[in-house]
């Protein structure tokens, strides 16, 4: 059985009446919602619903004009830019559409950031990045430029760095978008098995097919608003 | 509206800050080259234009009257190579009985000329009229200031000779004559000489003049010809001090334009990189490549217009005090120290087309791009070297921010180069600065007393409204010394002087009295003059003339002679003028009287009780604190700190402009680097230790480019001989601290911008491609 405390426990992310206005537009009209443990999340929704908005206030990128927004205990409010990136680097992990690796390091080296810039030292960065591309079937890739990945591969190295530093939650933005089906299908499949092992996931997408196969809840999306809330069973 | 000109208006509003940064860059460096063009033009074009206005003797000729007949001196003006010629006119070498305002002491040159007018050397009215009778007298002042109230129709007696009646005032850029009287007046004043004037086809040179002069006076009887001035000899006199000062406007000028050309031509590189995707949509949009080039000429000219109008209006407002430092105290005649038209014209001008010019190489290439590569552009990968290097980079026991940024400058190579360049030679700039701070601060200390405050007591002239002393020179000096807190008296006497075999004018301070023990910092080889037939002279004085220390020279006063020997080069000084003792005088003028006494008085000293002890004593004595300041010093540094500090800025906005493009184009990066956890601070670090590299290796190269370029400059002014105690300034804590100038050019450049980026917020950016 499980206790009121035992549940406000295993909130990962909590948003309470969450509003974001740019000058006149309302991107988030009131939202409230709740993430646990070990959950799959995602958002769905017309483009300009409010969808990254929702991951940027998540991710601590960017804040609410009004209402709180706490992840794994922590109230993005109460930080500055400094706690903020702290708190990035320890409880988040993000994935992109676009992948955002640095063309200029190597796979390895991009996964490796992610660590070093909390101080691990190199060697041990570069080991733990390793393990990471390993576990992610691209180890054999890890001294390519991203120029020379392919997008699938790509993704990969960008999620083997979002979980560098083992995060809270891991925060995808379509991240199936700019990939052909293929790579797409790895990614999805790569998402599940991560979820499998218990890693939260809030996922941000316009594919039903990724929100079907990898989450376990939709929230849909619609003027900023969640207008509708979902179990999705086949994962329940 | 033609639509390059909306879409170089468009350019300029969206790159605000680039705009102001090309406006101030430029704006310091017009500033800057137009004060150094100015001063390089003062120095000869007045002086040429004055000169020429008065059709200017070229050589100004003295014959000894008992050797040559007017009718010889006559047909010289008729020799191949004479262009006109005036003359012959008698010329009297006599003294003044009294002394007369705005006339030295000494002999006195007075030359019957009939009129002003003639084919050559006009010399220009300053007031009054020319002598027309007997009995009259014209004087020659240096400049055409106002004349001396009370000084038209006053006496002047001149001694075996009569008193003559001030008539008139004229100046003459030739320097012909202290005075001048009708032929007739000349018989009673008893000339020994006679004096041609001359000008030639062939004088450009020094050469030239001197062949076209021999042939002049070919055939005449050897040793007739006794002395000879030249317009090269006046020019020089005329633009000495400013020459002093060109090496270091000019080099100071070269730096700001070097520094300007790199950052013009980073600024616009860097807006044709960072634009890329703009080009590319302006030329699908149907713009022609010339279209696209012209956009990005028009969006650099317009704060480079606007800077360049500004920097010449800074520029014409700093000449006036400028100019004035580097005449003050010059026989400048008519001629208007000023700054010619074209000056302005180069900067406003030049400028502009110069930073066209730099611009124009990455315009062109935005104009080789094909639309749908600029589109695209912006993520090509790198390759080679630089990859290599950030992975061992990434490999090091550094901060992964530290490692990142010292990474950054091998992803735009040329930007760096530029970049690190323009921090070069702001450091070559705060080396040499420095330097030259330290080596003029040693320079003026070594004119300034030891100890105690110094006194400069003028015997009272009648002809300036003030007393005559009452007391003899003796009595004066012994008065000076006797009264309480003096510490030293010396009594100069100057004098006009000639040296045997020299047709060079000149002039001597001859000293007695108590030794300054200090004046030994003024020599800068040899010692200074102890006893009789000893002298020193300056730098300029010495190589005029061909002599070294060491070397023996006849001294000769109105018919008298004696030896002297060249025992020590002063660092600096009056290039007419050579210091000797009072006994060396007392064989050319046994009755030389001073005519200005120097006090030295103990530390602590109530200087005013002293000056009031003085006039109390002798009202004919005028007492003056003396000046120890040295302008050449000052001025030099204050020049020096001004434009180092124009050109520290010019750099660090440089840095500043890189570090913005640098955060603009990777923007993306540095929005993923946010999303997985980079500090604010680990930001500014990333961005701020790119550019402190560069900083590093910029002062490890512009140390020793200062270094040079410091003794270059103090072993070139001709007019000061700096001993090596004062070029020896370099220390190691000094370097040390130098070698982070790089460095701090590079941090206060890049640290404004690193913290707007670190303040950027990134949500967008991570999600748009």
């Amino acid at each position: 059985m499980t206790t009121d405390h035992d549940r406000d426990r295993q909130v990962v992310v909590r948003l309470d009446d969450v509003h974001k206005e740019y000058g006149d537009l309302k991107a988030l009209d009131g939202v409230s919602l709740e993430i646990r443990a070990g959950e799959a999340v995602a958002v769905m929704g017309p483009s300009g619903c409010g969808k990254s908005t929702l991951l940027n206030m998540v991710a601590g990128l960017d804040r609410p004009s009004a209402g709180t927004v706490q992840v794994n205990g922590h109230d993005l409010g109460g930080l500055n830019e400094t706690g903020l990136a702290l708190f990035r680097r320890r409880q988040i992990g993000m994935v992109f559409q676009f992948f955002n690796l640095l063309d200029d390091l190597p796979a390895l080296d991009n996964v490796a950031l992610a660590a070093q810039l909390t101080g691990t030292p190199a060697k041990q960065a570069r080991h733990r990045a390793l393990e990471l591309l390993d576990e992610l079937g691209i180890a054999d890739r890890r001294n390519t430029y991203p120029a020379a990945l392919s997008g699938g591969e790509r993704q990969r190295v960008a999620v083997a760095r979002a979980l560098m530093n083992r995060p809270a939650l891991l925060l995808a933005d379509e991240p199936t978008g700019a990939l052909d089906s293929r790579s797409g299908e790895q990614v999805m499949d790569l998402l599940i098995d991560l979820n499998q092992i218990g890693q939260t996931l809030l996922i941000v997408t316009h594919d039903p097919k990724l929100a079907d196969r990898c989450a376990g809840r939709l929230v849909e999306f619609a003027d900023g608003r969640v207008a509708r809330e979902s179990v999705l069973e086949h994962r329940s | 509206m033609s639509a390059v000109w909306r879409a170089a208006r468009a350019a300029v509003k969206r790159r605000r800050l680039q705009t102001v940064v090309i406006g101030l860059v430029v704006l310091c460096s017009t500033t800057t080259v137009l004060l150094a063009l100015g001063l390089l033009d003062a120095v000869s074009n007045p002086f040429d234009k004055a000169f020429e206005q008065q059709r200017g003797a070229q050589a100004t000729v003295v014959f000894d009257a008992g050797r040559v007949t007017p009718g010889q001196l006559a047909d010289t003006a008729a020799r191949p190579g004479v262009q006109a010629a005036a003359g012959p006119f008698d010329r009297a070498t006599t003294r003044l009985a009294e002394r007369v305002p705005g006339l030295g002491d000494g002999v006195f040159q007075v030359v019957g000329r009939a009129d002003p007018g003639g084919p050559v050397d006009r010399p220009a009215l300053v007031g009054g009229r020319w002598a027309a009778a007997p009995g009259e007298i014209v004087l020659n002042q240096e400049t055409s200031h106002p004349v001396l109230p009370g000084l038209l129709g006053s006496k002047v007696r001149l001694t075996d000779g009569p008193e003559l009646t001030v008539v008139g005032v004229y100046t003459s850029m030739s320097g012909s004559a202290d005075a001048w009287a009708v032929p007739e007046q000349m018989a009673a004043l008893h000339p020994t000489a006679r004096q041609m004037l001359y000008r030639f086809d062939s004088a450009g040179t020094e050469q030239e003049l001197d062949r076209s002069l021999d042939r002049a006076t070919e055939g005449l009887p050897a040793g007739a010809r006794t002395a000879v001035n030249t317009s090269f000899v006046l020019e020089r006199a005329f633009s000495a001090s400013a020459k002093a000062y060109l090496p270091f406007m000019g080099l100071f000028g070269v730096l700001g334009l070097a520094v300007s050309v790199l950052i013009v031509g980073n600024v616009v590189s860097g807006a044709v990189v960072s634009g890329f995707r703009h080009i590319g949509v302006l030329k699908a949009l149907g713009f022609t490549p010339n279209q696209v080039v012209g956009v990005y000429l028009t969006m650099v000219s317009l704060p480079a217009v606007v800077g360049a109008a500004l920097g010449t209006a800074l520029g014409a407002a700093l000449a006036e005090p400028v100019l004035r430092v580097a005449f003050q105290g010059v026989m400048r005649g008519t001629a208007e120290i000023g700054i010619s038209p074209w000056v302005y014209l180069v900067g406003l001008l030049g400028l502009p087309v110069l930073v066209l010019l730099a611009a124009l190489v990455p315009a062109l290439r935005a104009h080789r791009l094909p639309a749908a590569r600029a589109i695209s552009a912006g993520s090509a990968p790198r390759s080679g070297r630089a990859l290599r290097v950030q992975q061992w980079l990434g490999g090091t026991r550094l901060p992964r921010a530290v490692s990142l940024g010292l990474g950054q400058p091998l992803a735009r190579p040329a930007r760096t180069a530029l970049t690190m360049a323009a921090i070069l030679l702001g450091v070559v700039t705060v080396t040499l600065t420095t330097g030259l701070t330290s080596t003029m601060v040693a320079y003026a200390e070594a004119g300034k007393s030891e100890s105690g405050p110094r006194l400069a007591v003028w015997a009272g002239r009648a002809g300036f409204d003030q007393t005559e002393p009452k007391l003899t020179d003796r009595q004066a000096e012994e008065l000076l010394r006797s009264l309480p807190g003096a510490a030293r008296v010396s009594a100069d006497a100057i004098t006009e002087v000639g040296l045997a075999g020299y047709t060079q004018p000149g002039g001597g301070f001859f000293r007695r009295g108590d030794q300054d023990p200090g004046a030994a910092r003024q020599i800068a080889e040899g010692r200074m003059p102890t006893g009789p037939g000893e002298l020193a002279a300056s730098p300029t004085f010495l190589s005029r003339r061909g002599l070294s220390v060491g070397d023996r020279v006849t001294l000769q006063l109105d018919g008298r002679r004696t030896e002297a020997t060249v025992v020590g080069r002063t660092i600096d000084g009056d290039g007419r003028f050579l210091y000797s003792t009072w006994s060396t005088l007392a064989e050319l003028d046994p009755a030389a009287e001073a005519a200005v006494y120097q006090v030295q008085l103990k530390p602590g000293t109530d200087v005013q009780a002293y000056i009031d002890a003085v006039r109390a004593a002798d009202p004919g004595l005028y007492p003056q604190p003396a000046d120890d300041g040295s302008l050449p010093a000052e001025t030099v540094v204050s020049f020096a700190s001004v434009f180092t500090v124009l050109l520290t800025v010019v750099a660090c906005l440089g840095v500043f402009n890189t570090v913005l493009l640098n955060t603009r184009e990777r923007r993306r990066d540095l929005g993923m680097l946010k999303s997985i956890g980079m500090t604010p601070r680990q930001v500014t670090v990333m961005f701020v230790t790119s550019m402190a590299a560069l900083g590093l290796v910029a002062g490890l190269i512009g140390i020793p480019v200062g270094m040079v370029a410091h003794r270059l400059l103090v072993d070139h002014v001709g007019a000061i001989d700096f001993p090596a105690a004062m070029k020896d300034v370099w220390h190691l804590p000094g370097l040390a601290l130098l070698g982070l100038a790089g460095v701090a050019i590079a941090v206060l450049g890049a640290f404004v911008p690193a913290r707007s980026a670190a303040r950027l917020t990134i949500a967008k950016v991570l999600h748009n491609e």
